[in-house]
């Protein structure tokens, strides 16, 4: 009975650690498969309204990206994503 | 010598050369200045006085100097006309160095990410009416600055999003009443040269739960010794704030528009401490102490039907704001606000905004009330913020 028990708790924490990483590894693909330009859409606006790409030049946005890198939070990954689209874009 | 003429012409073209080479190449270090500024109409009416006056014409600049992809220095001034004076605010000036994706470090004198709209709302062309909530400001419970090092960064969680700040600064120093009887137990955030030993502790936890960062959810606190370190009466006054605050920005196509909410709760305790005031005919001050507690709360809803195909529609948006702020019973600042505003907006660009408000605001208390009168202030206000 012990056996049994200690082999379906086995199987249970197996099922959690599987899906847990399975659903990180979702996650983490649906976050780093975003791209800048749904980045910007979504993020500027919850201070201000969303700059146009053109409104700076690419030196300018490197300077501006990381200011706001700062100021709203954003993580590394994002902001490398919203400076490229709005240099790519300009 | 003529092969010394040569050779000199030689290097003169080749000095041009390289050094056109070099225009056409990016520089690694970069300066800018952005920033804000605004001015308006303000007709107010306090318990049945009106004035109107042309005001604010404030200018804002933000300097930014990027010194290379992981440090910076950034720098923000404050001209406005106030008091028929020009006073000049010294907002920020910190140095920021970028430890690794997840870790920045900054120094110097900071906004404090202390709830949301001092560090990333209070702008002219970003708040979206023409006067700060209650509680901020002059005579406000929520400090805006402060002079220290900070750590912060943002990390995913999953589909969430996590981002934190620690802090610590000079912290906030009491105001005694020696000079302004009636302020005796505020607290004052201007703590340019420490006033005790003590160091100020504080931060912010901030979690967005969706993929689409359209909720923020964020807890923050601040922590220190606000007496004089000589003085053997305030020595040991504690202060201890703490703020929640809550953000949703979403565009909901079948409202055809975005929708934007913002709200945050600040609340201050001060240590009990005595302090001392000199009534009308009497030699002697009289000595009081209170329950130095104070509270302050708004919520702000806005909607821009950006989705509208008519442009002078989809520039428009709707404000409606509702904040209180409630001072300790017993102390000379006692009172209870309670506001109201309401305003419409039109863009003239992504940054440049028309703002129409209306306000109006009860006050129970105060240090100008008289006892047991209550006051009431409507204003209305006409105000063109731009950033830049």
């Amino acid at each position: 009975m012990k056996k049994i028990m200690t082999l379906a708790g086995f199987g249970i924490l197996l099922a959690i650690s599987t899906s847990t990483f399975t659903g990180c590894a979702t996650a983490r693909e649906a976050v780093n498969n975003k791209s800048g330009a749904q980045i910007w859409g979504e993020n500027c606006v919850r201070c201000h309204n969303s700059p146009s790409p053109s409104v700076y030049n690419d030196v300018d946005w490197e300077t501006i990206g990381m200011h706001m890198r700062i100021r709203a939070n954003l993580t590394a990954v994002q902001i490398d994503k919203v400076v490229e689209f709005m240099q790519s874009a300009n | 010598m003529k092969k010394g003429i040569v050779m000199l012409l030689l290097l003169a073209l080749y000095c041009v050369n390289y050094s056109n080479a070099q225009d056409n190449k990016p520089s690694k270090t970069q300066f800018m200045v952005r920033g804000y500024g605004h001015s308006g109409l303000d007709f107010v009416n306090v318990n049945g006085d009106a004035e109107s006056s042309y005001v604010g014409t404030a200018f804002a600049p933000i300097f930014m100097f990027k010194h290379s992809d992981k440090l910076m220095f950034e720098s923000e001034l404050e001209f406005a006309l106030e008091d028929g004076k020009v006073q000049v605010g010294f907002e920020y000036a910190d140095v920021m160095y970028i430890v690794n994706d997840y870790v920045t470090v900054r120094a110097g004198k900071f906004l404090l990410p202390f709830g949301t709209f001092m560090e990333k709302l209070h702008p002219a062309w970003i708040n979206r009416l023409a006067t700060k909530p209650l509680g901020f400001g002059h005579g406000g419970i929520a400090p805006a600055s402060g002079i220290g090092l900070e750590v912060r960064g943002a990390f995913n969680i999953g589909y969430s999003k996590l981002n934190y700040s620690v802090y610590s600064t000079n912290g906030p120093r009491l105001n005694l009443g020696v000079d302004e009887p009636e302020e005796a137990g505020q607290l004052i955030f201007n703590n340019f040269e420490d006033n005790n030993n003590n160091k100020a502790v504080g931060g912010r936890v901030g979690l967005l739960p969706f993929n689409n960062s359209s909720v923020e959810i964020g807890g923050s606190f601040y922590t220190g010794i606000a007496g004089n370190e000589e003085d053997s009466l305030y020595g040991n006054v504690g202060a201890a704030l703490f703020a929640g605050d809550f953000s949703f920005v979403k565009q909901v196509p079948f409202l055809k528009g975005i929708i934007d909410v913002k709200a945050q709760f600040t609340q201050s305790n001060v240590g009990k401490a005595n302090y001392y005031e000199l009534e009308p005919g009497d030699s002697i001050p009289t000595k009081y102490t209170f329950n130095n507690q104070s509270q302050a709360f708004y919520a702000q809803l806005s909607y821009r039907p950006s989705m509208l195909d008519v442009k002078v529609l989809k520039d428009l948006e709707f404000v409606g704001r509702y904040s209180t702020l409630n001072t300790p019973e017993g102390s000379v600042w006692e009172s209870q606000q309670t506001q109201i505003a309401i305003g419409i907006n039109y863009w003239l660009t992504w940054r440049s905004v028309l703002k129409f408000s209306y306000q109006v605001t009860d006050i129970v208390g105060g240090h100008d009330a008289v006892p047991g009168e209550s006051t009431k202030i409507t204003g209305m206000y006409a105000h063109w913020a731009l950033g830049f």
